[in-house]
């Protein structure tokens, strides 16, 4: 079985039919890219396999577990990170307070070491100031510890955004259009990180991109949505040359 | 010290307690109750009747107060940490003015409006400061745990939240009984400075004034929120000789804050050792700027 399976979901908004028979595997190392135009489902996709809502009909696999049903925090603590189109830092906090609360769920001390430094209040604390540093470094954030994300460039956001996302230790990353609102230089910066990170954690990851030259040149596999339909699957030299595919979302382009 | 001014500060720490509570409710977790002097109420009258009728020793009787308040703490929060954060405040103001309704009409365990009198008075200002400034600080230190941390994440974004693994509901239950336990310990510690209790006292305007303290001060600053029990709860007893005027001038103080500091009195900065480093290094930085 791989590592993440996704059968046939189905998940639809009233008449708006948003996803409809979706299919895909994932494994270890491997980077799976979605594309297609907007208002395809992709998003939707994203947001019924990580829990936000469950799927309509259709199973999803985690590491062999039915994570179908299941809450989204339980979801995620079973090894599925991810982020968000518009980003999704928490205000108020410091970069590494934000990447603090992926590790929070996880961190090992009760309520009496909310309230008192205890011993393993401590132990725990650095543990988990040790991973952020870690994380934080993997996407070359970490001269901004203390900074109020708001503060910090969009792109710097995005990378603070997957270093959370890499604090959940995902089996499988989930990354909606992390170059949105990229400059060129910083797309390329930001495809090297992603194969990096890739290589690095050996996690599986699902991309959802407009920015072809990103997609493209990463992704092992490409599935091409529209209108909540897979139009085609295939690797990026096969979907290129895919007439359907051109027509409904590369033609658009032009 | 004169009996007036210890009287004052007595009463000032007793409401400092409760509004540490509120903090972490609101402040911290977003959630707006307007029902928690209600647990006050329930600290205040299980504590003193435990006393009163059941002679148990006092900090006995306080512990178990506050253990039936966070029990009761329990089963209204159930409803309270799933719902949105209008219906909060509806079912918290709901709880809150049935509770004050109950001490009303049990006459003959709570003395009904007339109150629940005949309880030792056993506490004093030494007690109540050392109270707050615990009080204070447990909460401070719970504002910079994985506690604090989630509260402040999933205040503002809790789908992003659940999305890193945090269990929203479980996280703001804490919270709330937390808040609970504050909130009626210093119930349990202003029955036994009053020696009087009544039901008229534990309403939603309580409830609001809390609120108010911690947004007069900050919401999103447990130092502001401090601050804002201090001012708000002090000032209406030293304004005490200027009768109904100390209302108009404690709203004007209020709407003068929140007009033009929405954020309240000190927005979100807190007193820290890093924090007093950097206000002085920048106030340096504009003289230095001065001299060449
Ligand atoms: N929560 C929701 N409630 C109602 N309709 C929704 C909701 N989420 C998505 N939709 C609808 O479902 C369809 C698919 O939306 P989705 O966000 O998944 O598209 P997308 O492929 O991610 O688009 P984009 O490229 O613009 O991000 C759209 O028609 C959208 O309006
Ligand atoms: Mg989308």
């Amino acid at each position: 079985m791989a590592l993440l399976e996704v059968k046939h979901i189905y998940k639809s908004f009233g008449g708006v039919k948003a996803i409809q028979d979706f299919s895909i595997e994932a494994n270890a190392g491997e980077i799976h890219g979605i594309i297609g135009p907007n208002g395809a489902g992709k998003t939707t996709i994203f947001n019924t396999i990580s829990g936000v809502y469950p799927a309509e009909q259709g199973q999803v696999f985690l590491d062999g577990k039915d994570i179908t049903k299941l809450e989204q925090y339980k979801i995620t603590r079973l090894g599925m990170g991810r982020t968000f189109q518009n980003i999704r830092l928490f205000s108020g906090l410091t970069v590494e307070e934000n990447v603090m609360c992926a590790f929070d769920p996880q961190s090992r001390y009760s309520v009496v070491g909310g309230l008192l430094p205890t011993p393993n209040r401590r132990k725990e604390e650095k543990r988990g100031r040790e991973l952020c540093a870690k994380y934080l470094e993997a996407v070359g954030m970490q001269d901004y510890i203390q900074e109020r994300p708001e503060n910090l460039s969009y792109g710097m956001q995005r990378r603070v955004e997957i270093a959370r996302a890499l604090m959940c230790e995902p089996k499988i990353l989930l990354l909606d259009e992390p170059a949105a609102g990229l400059n060129p230089t910083e797309v390329a910066e930001l495809t090297e990180l992603i194969g990096r990170i890739s290589q690095q954690f050996g996690f599986g990851i699902l991309l959802i991109e407009h920015r072809l030259e990103l997609v493209m040149s990463i992704s092992h596999m490409i599935h091409v949505q529209n209108f909540g339909q897979t139009i085609a699957v295939g690797t990026p030299e096969q979907v290129q040359h895919d007439p359907q595919v051109i027509e409904a979302y590369l033609g658009k382009e032009e | 010290m004169s009996a007036l001014v210890s009287n004052v500060l007595t009463q000032v720490f007793i409401t400092l307690i409760a509004v540490a509570g509120v903090y972490v409710l609101t402040g911290l977790t977003g959630m707006f109750s307007l029902g928690q002097a209600a647990f006050m109420a329930i600290g205040a009258y299980a504590s003193g009747l435990l006393v009163k009728n059941a002679h148990l020793p006092i900090p006995v009787a306080m512990v178990l107060a506050v253990l039936m308040a966070v029990a009761v703490g329990y089963l209204i929060g159930y409803p309270v940490v799933r719902l949105r954060r209008d219906y909060i405040s509806l079912v918290t103001l709901g709880f809150g003015e049935a509770i004050a309704a109950l001490l009303n009409r049990m006459t003959s365990l709570t003395g009904g409006a007339s109150g629940l009198t005949g309880i030792p008075r056993t506490v004093g200002l030494g007690i109540t400061a050392v109270s707050a400034v615990v009080a204070v600080a447990l909460v401070a230190s719970f504002k910079c745990s994985k506690y604090g941390r989630q509260c402040i994440a999933l205040r503002g974004d809790p789908l992003a939240a659940q999305a890193m693994g945090i269990n929203v509901t479980r996280v703001k239950m804490i919270a709330f009984l937390l808040s609970v336990a504050l909130t009626a310990y210093s119930g349990c510690l202003y029955a036994f400075y009053m020696s009087y209790v009544d039901p008229s006292g534990f309403g939603w305007k309580k409830s609001a004034d809390w609120v108010i303290m911690v947004f007069f001060g900050g919401v999103n600053s447990l130092t502001g929120s401090t601050i804002g029990a201090f001012v708000l709860s002090g000032l209406p007893q030293v304004l005490r000789g200027l009768q109904n005027y100390r209302y108009v001038i404690y709203a004007v103080l209020v709407l003068i804050i929140l007009n033009f500091k929405p954020s309240g009195l000190l927005g979100e900065w807190e007193l820290t050792p890093r924090n007093i480093k950097r206000l002085f290094a920048r106030k340096k930085k504009p003289a230095d700027k001065g001299e060449v």
